[in-house]
């Protein structure tokens, strides 16, 4: 038999429970409609996330260190062994040094930047991850460069090293962009040799799925992969990564292939934002949100 | 209620530990703290409103900083924590084992609810089997994880709160006899 306490206190707690699962119910429908629909975050969470973006970064700041210590440390082994190869090789090497330097500088990180930008014409914000997902099912990461910056939803994210993602929401000076490997990211691809068409996903893990047509299908292992335009949200030519299987299929419709990306996800550091939004994100979030045409160049 | 604040700022730091955390380790290998502190809540806060309020609260911190729906996490981290409350009245908790089953159950749960709400509320995203390959080794993994998160979430109300995690409010039901 319960007690006049019992069924005072239970209905308390009943409606504390119900109010909250409709809260969080409201919160998902009323936030689904904002991706779909603006991807601009309310004032609150904005300011949330502005302010957990810099507590993020302090919390990086040592677990960093520890990790480029044991790095540094992992380097040192066998060094003197390889110092005594190296000291053995040195004399032949100097001429050979100069003609290295003129490479690397030639192929380097700032030659590959600068040729993306001669190559898309887009203006482009250089940003830094200052940490990843908080919860191990979903694949984004907070950026240090907000509206203020110029920053929209739904404006592209790459590397030197290819395709990134995608901004999904922004707050004043922080932002969250849904990288290629979460399991919402699709892209349209195109096999660079074969002109060989598909749609690239996220898995969740550190590779990509290549989905395509099986009749007449042209894909071999080490094929690269870009982005093809089509769907009017990543501009044409953008490298998403390398084709590193072809699974065998009894569908007689649709393969798969696994793409290896060509971002590697697991260090990256900095990224661009192209401040120019695909014409379909542009239709979607509409144009009065776009970029300020003083945002900050590309260093 | 001091303990509801203990544990709601150790479930925030364990929020924005995750991130730092899934920088260097690989998305599958990494628990998902955030469940592990709603599951400690369960065990350990004996204001049962308080610890709707927080769990929910940690579940919005946790929406804010990943990449899901404002309220997705919410919701299941309050549905988490019920379930916890509810078991521990039936349950021993308290052992590793019963513990690390319910919360590989809870991570299985949780995994699934995830796909589902997704899909459900994110136009265009199928369910994908895909979603399933990380359940297993996170399931253990959290399951192994969760006694240690109790016991620190223990230490954390027992030094900072008011409440004592030893002395908790037990129900007996009386057996009624036939005349």
């Amino acid at each position: 038999m319960w007690t006049l306490f019992e069924i005072r206190n239970g209905l308390r707690l009943a409606i504390v429970a119900v109010g909250l699962v409709a809260v969080a119910l409201v919160s998902m429908v009323v936030d689904g409609r904002r991706v779909r629909g603006g991807g601009e975050l309310s004032w609150w969470t904005g300011a949330a996330l502005d302010v957990a973006a810099p507590v993020q970064r302090m919390m990086s700041t040592p677990v960093d260190a520890i990790h480029d210590l044991w790095v540094d440390y992992v380097d040192l082994v066998g060094v003197r062994r390889e110092n005594d190869e190296l000291r053995a090789r040195l004399a032949g090497l100097s001429d050979e040094n100069l003609q290295l330097r003129e490479a690397l500088v030639a192929s380097g990180r700032l030659e590959r930047i600068a040729e993306m930008r001669e190559a898309f014409d887009v203006p482009m914000l250089p940003g830094e991850l200052v940490g990843a997902d908080a919860s191990p099912w979903f694949r984004s990461v907070p950026i240090d460069r907000g509206r203020s910056q110029g920053v929209r939803s739904g404006m592209p994210v790459i590397s030197e090293e290819g395709l990134v993602g995608l901004v999904r929401s922004t707050s004043r000076n922080a932002s969250k962009a849904m990288l290629l490997v979460d399991r919402q990211a699709a892209v349209d691809g195109i096999i660079q040799r074969s002109r060989l068409r598909g749609i690239v996903r996220g898995l969740g893990g550190e590779e990509l799925g290549f989905e395509f047509v099986a009749r007449g299908a042209d894909v071999e292992v080490g094929d690269v992969v870009i982005t093809s335009g089509v769907g009017g949200v990543y501009p044409k030519g953008l490298r998403v990564g390398e084709i590193a299987a072809v699974a065998d299929s009894d569908s007689p419709l649709l393969r798969t292939a696994t793409l290896r990306p060509a971002v590697d996800f697991a260090r990256l550091e900095q990224v661009f934002v192209m401040l120019r939004r695909g014409p379909t994100m542009e239709l979607l979030h509409g144009s009065e949100e776009a970029a300020p045409a003083s945002a900050p160049p590309a260093p | 209620m001091r303990g509801a604040l203990v544990l709601l700022g150790l479930g925030a730091l364990a929020a924005l530990a995750q991130g730092v955390l899934a920088s260097w380790i690989p998305a599958r290998l990494c628990p998902d703290l955030g469940l592990l502190v709603v599951v400690a809540i369960g065990l350990c806060l004996r204001s049962l409103v308080g610890g709707l309020l927080v769990a929910s609260l940690l579940g919005y911190l946790t929406d804010l900083l990943s990449g899901s729906l404002l309220g997705q996490h919410a919701l299941l981290r309050l549905l988490a924590y019920l379930a916890v409350r509810h078991g521990s009245r039936h349950l021993s908790l308290r052992s590793p084992f019963a513990l690390g089953a319910c919360v590989a159950a809870l991570t299985a749960a949780n995994a699934l609810a995830l796909v589902a709400l997704t899909s459900f509320f994110t136009a265009g995203a199928a369910p994908d089997p895909w979603w399933l390959r990380d359940l297993a080794p996170q399931a253990v993994l959290n399951a192994l994880v969760a006694p240690l998160a109790v016991r620190l979430a223990d230490v954390a109300v027992a030094a900072l709160g008011d409440e004592d995690p030893s002395r908790r409010t037990v129900r007996f039901d009386s057996r009624s006899w036939p005349a």
